[in-house]
């Protein structure tokens, strides 16, 4: 789905805009050491840094860098909080590839004395954690340069599933994603194609490695980055996920939403979502659900804000009236004021069935717990609920569940047998 | 007729345990009765004047003589010996307890039977002609096609919490004895330019406070196309439908007030997203479906006609059966057969458990095991050879069920009324027992002819009263009981609702008037042939008028 307007109406100039898209339209087809090199050599040079985590997908991003510039800087983010191995294998890395300039950044010791005297606060606000460890000190170093260089890549999340070559951020400055084109299966060949060494945790079942506390093992075909904030619904941080490549403030009000009031992924999380507040300033909304009225009233506004926005879809709000800017939300919550009105089942499978939005869509309100199954079928995967037994029953998983079902909806692959039957029969006949 | 294969047996079931868990945690006080309430009534659970009330559906109205045996089994064993088929071609049993409803519902599992969306606001049971697959007059057996559209409905998960109820008839005869025009949405068999067999779509009709004919949204929608243009149309239903006012939430309203023209385009965008979509019916599954409902193996008896003249003369009784008991079959030597619930003074569409029984057997002996269920409160035999006409009579008059008035005007359509349900404003019962017994000589109810009377204990029209030829409609004025009568109304392809002429009546006096009614056609009628319904559309309301209130 294409964003609706690449040029958002403040920040960058169009002209540099519109560059941004020449760009990628030039470098489409280019492989990843050509678009680096394109980078560092044509439109950014002696501007251009990376930033790498040495977690368990770096390495061939770092081969790339030795191949085209060994001397590029390599800014390694040293929160304090890594796995031994990891420093280990910045080592290791250092001396294959022969890359002479990693640098390390190391958080503020002022705030970590004021913010997290006792090393804990990753537990508690992983959001303030993050920002004085990671999002602080990187700003630091990058507002120095025109650009720098990320390993993400498409597939890794569904938010990324439209990650172009070349981004423009909402300060003018251009981000580079060589290995955005990279499938997982990519990675490995290259990893195998030169014999690139992997982290030391990657083959104890770690297929995304961040700092020590807040990562753990996914399980065979999970996402791979499952592991990272385990429990929380911390997927992203403002760096990856900003809507215009902006390193985001840490929300403001990381605090009051601690109450564990999301339900997702078969679990309750913190929620990092806040509700909409009358009367906010578009520009300062973050983390909030957008009514979609106001959103259509303002919405140059809300294109133009660099913060992750939400959309809210009440009954009787028209969808349609926002396909064109799906992008732009990286969660939709369906608000259901009373249990009968049944409007957000409609609006939920146009979300997902016809705008193909791949993002959260929560529902939000009265819901019994035995419309929870519907729910799930019309592309809600995730709840804020008061209801009480509807909580328990999500809780524990427990729905007098009909599994099966007469009538496809359009997106989710439900099981063979979950089907009309001559949707099934072709696949017993099969 | 149509078997459950696995995956419908294992859905039922499902549901089945899933509904049991409600009930159990209903009667633990887990849930609350306004938690409670749009689940039972998505499993057919009523809470009555009396007690709980439980409906079962019989998908357009086709029964095995084995499910029949299954009702009165339920009857006699959970309720009071009888059940009430309904206009809607379901069953009512009106005095299950809480309880014992989860095991109601194993025991209709058991027979491919369920109550599955018989009340709540969702896709109700689907209906459809009692004669279908069997009427001379038909274009195509509609029941493949309810068949589909009962599995596409059946916890459909985008449309169980609509505005409203809502309600689909289907026909496949192109004389309309479904009343499609009078459902949310009337389907009607359609034979394009090509001589392809597909469906005009009637959307908004309606009884109840504000009766409405449906009008024609689509004039042909070919049957793969069906189901993506029935999600179209419930999809703008689901979003635009009004919720702000109970009354006005069906989609009669939303048509009324929004315009065909503005329904239809957003039909229409809808529909364009859809159509081609996964909800493309494959003629391979059509044809599956159909086996189904194959005709049986109809023998050649020899006897093609009977000598309804001559019979009459030989056995009255059997004479007036003949001419008003049997319906015009697609297969010569055949014929279907009314079995009227309707004795003189009885409660319409009261069946006992010996009734359901002896009905069964003699479906199984004599019409290859397949009974219906009428709209009209009836039951029918589909498929009886003639040469077993006389048989099938003897068994059915044993049993009590061979009263000859169908579409006479004591077979008339009968809600149940103050007697049972919590909505009404009188009585609606007793009245049809009054009339029934006022008229109950036959040779006055040959002279009278064909005459439907529908009685509704209140607005809610349950009892079809608007299209009645005649219409009893009850209501409350100043505490008392009052009935409206309203004239002309015709719920078949020629559609009309039918005329308030003037004041209520008190119950005593609704004989008589209807009486004076009837007198007053029979003197002005051209002839014998012209019947009453025809006699008011050419006089109009005058005579009429000055029977029920003089000339004053
Ligand atoms: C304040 C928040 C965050 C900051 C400042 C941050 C910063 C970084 C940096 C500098 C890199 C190195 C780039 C590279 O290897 O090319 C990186 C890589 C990565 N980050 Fe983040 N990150 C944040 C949050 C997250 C979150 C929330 C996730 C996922 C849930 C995430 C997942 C990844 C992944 C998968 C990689 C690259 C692959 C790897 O090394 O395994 N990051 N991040
Ligand atoms: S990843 Fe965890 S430990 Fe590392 S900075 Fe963020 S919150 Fe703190
Ligand atoms: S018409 Fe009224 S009284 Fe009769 S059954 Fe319906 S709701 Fe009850």
């Amino acid at each position: 789905m294409a964003m609706a307007d690449p040029v958002p109406s403040q920040g960058p100039d169009k002209l540099r805009a519109l560059g941004i898209v020449a760009l990628n339209g030039m470098f489409d087809e280019m492989d990843a050491e050509g678009v680096l090199r394109q980078a560092a050599e044509d439109i950014l040079p002696a501007d251009l840094a990376l930033v790498s985590s040495f977690g368990a997908d770096s390495a061939v991003l770092l081969h790339i860098v030795s191949r085209v510039d060994p001397s590029l800087p390599v800014y390694f983010l040293e929160t304090g909080k890594h796995f031994a191995e990891t420093l280990e294998y910045v080592e290791q890395l250092k001396a294959e590839l022969g890359l002479t300039n990693v640098i390390a950044v190391v958080p503020d010791p002022a705030d970590l004395a004021r913010f997290d005297p006792t090393g804990e606060l990753w537990e508690t606000d992983p959001d303030s954690c993050c920002h004085i460890r990671k999002t602080e000190p990187l700003e630091k170093v990058l507002s120095g340069y025109g650009g720098w260089v990320t390993g993400r890549k498409r597939f890794q999340t569904a938010e990324r599933g439209v990650l172009p070559h070349f981004e423009l951020t909402s300060d003018n400055r251009i981000k580079v994603n060589p290995l955005a084109y990279y499938t997982h299966d990519d990675i490995e060949a290259y990893k195998h194609r030169y014999g690139l060494p992997d982290h030391p945790l990657y083959h104890q079942g770690y297929k995304s490695i961040g700092c020590a506390p807040c990562t753990s093992a996914v399980a065979e075909g999970e996402d791979p980055r499952a592991g990272r904030w385990r429990g929380l619904d911390k997927r992203e941080c403002g760096i990856h996920f900003d809507f215009n490549g902006q390193i985001a403030p840490t929300r403001k009000q990381a605090g009051k939403t601690k109450e564990m009031r999301l339900f997702k992924n078969g679990g309750f999380m913190a929620d990092p979502w806040t509700d909409w507040v009358e009367a906010l300033d578009p520009a300062e909304a973050s983390y909030t659900h957008v009514p979609l009225d106001v959103f259509v009233a303002h919405r140059e506004a809300f294109i133009a804000s660099p913060h992750p926005l939400g959309l809210r879809v009440d009954p009787g709000h028209r969808v349609e009236d926002v396909e064109a800017d799906m992008a732009r939300f990286s969660s939709v919550a369906i608000s259901f004021p009373a249990f009968g009105d049944g409007r957000g089942f409609s609006s939920a499978r146009l979300v997902r069935e016809r705008f193909g939005f791949q993002g959260e869509v929560r529902a939000v309100g009265d819901i019994l717990a035995d419309q929870v199954p519907f729910l799930r079928r019309c592309g809600i995967d995730a709840f804020v609920v008061a209801n009480p037994a509807t909580r328990q029953a999500l809780e524990n998983d427990a729905f007098a569940e009909v599994s099966l079902y007469y009538q496809p909806v359009g997106t989710r692959a439900e099981v063979p047998v979950g089907t009309r039957p001559f949707l099934r029969r072709a696949l017993a006949d099969a | 007729m149509y078997r459950y294969d696995e995956f419908d047996a294992a859905f039922v079931s499902e549901r089945v345990a899933q509904f049991s868990d409600q009930v159990r945690r209903r009667i633990s006080g887990e849930l609350t009765e306004d938690q409670f309430r749009p689940l039972r009534l998505m499993n057919g659970l009523y809470l009555q004047l009396h007690a709980y009330m439980l409906r079962v559906a019989v998908p357009y109205g086709t029964l095995s003589s084995r499910q029949m045996r299954m009702l009165a089994h339920i009857a006699r064993k959970y309720d009071r010996g009888y059940g009430h088929f309904t206009t809607r071609q379901n069953i009512q049993f009106n005095w299950p307890k809480l309880r014992d409803v989860p095991e109601i519902l194993a025991d209709l599992a058991s027979v491919e039977m369920h109550a599955i969306q018989t009340s709540g606001n969702c896709i109700r049971n689907v209906t459809t002609d009692q004669f279908a697959g069997a009427a001379a007059d038909e274009i195509i057996d509609p029941r493949p096609i309810a068949e589909i559209i009962r599995q596409w409905s059946s916890l459909h998960p985008e449309f169980t919490f609509l505005p409203r109820k809502f309600k689909i008839a289907i026909t496949g005869s192109p004389n309309d004895r479904a009343a499609v025009k009078f459902h949310d949405i009337g389907l009607m068999a359609q034979t394009n330019g090509a001589g392809q067999v597909g469906w005009a779509v009637y959307v908004g009709g309606g009884l109840g406070r504000t009766p409405m004919i449906g009008k024609q949204i689509n004039g042909f929608v070919p049957h793969e196309h069906l189901l993506a243009y029935l999600e179209s149309i419930l999809r703008v239903y689901n979003r635009y439908g009004r919720r702000d006012n109970k009354y006005k939430a069906r989609i009669k309203i939303l048509v009324h007030e929004e315009g065909l023209e503005t329904i239809k385009a957003q039909v229409e965008e809808e529909f364009s997203h859809v159509r081609g979509g996964i909800l493309t019916l494959p003629q391979t599954e059509l044809d599956r479906i159909d086996a189904y409902f194959s005709p049986p193996a109809f023998i050649d008896s020899g006897v093609v006609s009977i000598d309804v003249e001559r019979e009459k003369i030989l056995d009255p009784a059997f004479g007036r059966f003949l001419v008003n008991n049997t319906f015009s079959h697609a297969r010569q030597g055949y014929t279907s057969v009314t079995v009227s619930l309707k004795p003189i003074g009885g409660a319409p569409g009261d069946a006992t458990a010996e009734q359901m029984d002896a009905v069964a057997d003699i479906a199984e002996r004599f019409s290859f095991d397949e009974l219906r269920v009428s709209h009209e409160q009836n039951l029918v035999l589909p498929h009886v050879a003639l040469s077993e006409l006389r048989a099938v009579y003897q068994a059915l008059a044993e049993a009590g069920l061979a009263e000859a008035n169908a579409g006479e005007i004591t077979d008339t359509i009968t809600c149940p009324g103050l007697d049972f349900c919590a909505l009404a404003n009188a009585r609606s019962i007793p009245i049809a027992q009054d009339i029934s017994r006022r008229f109950a000589d036959p040779e006055r109810q040959r002279e009278i002819g064909k005459l439907k009377i529908k009685i509704s204990g209140c607005i809610n029209a349950c009892g079809h009263h608007h299209v009645g030829h005649i219409g009893i409609l009850g209501v409350e004025k100043k505490g008392t009981e009052l009935y409206q009568i309203t004239v002309g109304g015709d719920g078949t392809e020629d559609a009309a609702v039918g005329k308030i002429l003037g004041p209520g009546f008190v119950a005593d006096e609704v004989p008589d008037a209807i009486e004076r009614l009837v007198d007053a056609y029979i003197a002005q009628r051209e002839s014998a042939e012209e019947p009453f319904i025809a006699a008011y559309r050419r006089l109009g309301d005058a005579p009429f008028k000055e029977a029920l209130y003089g000339n004053g």
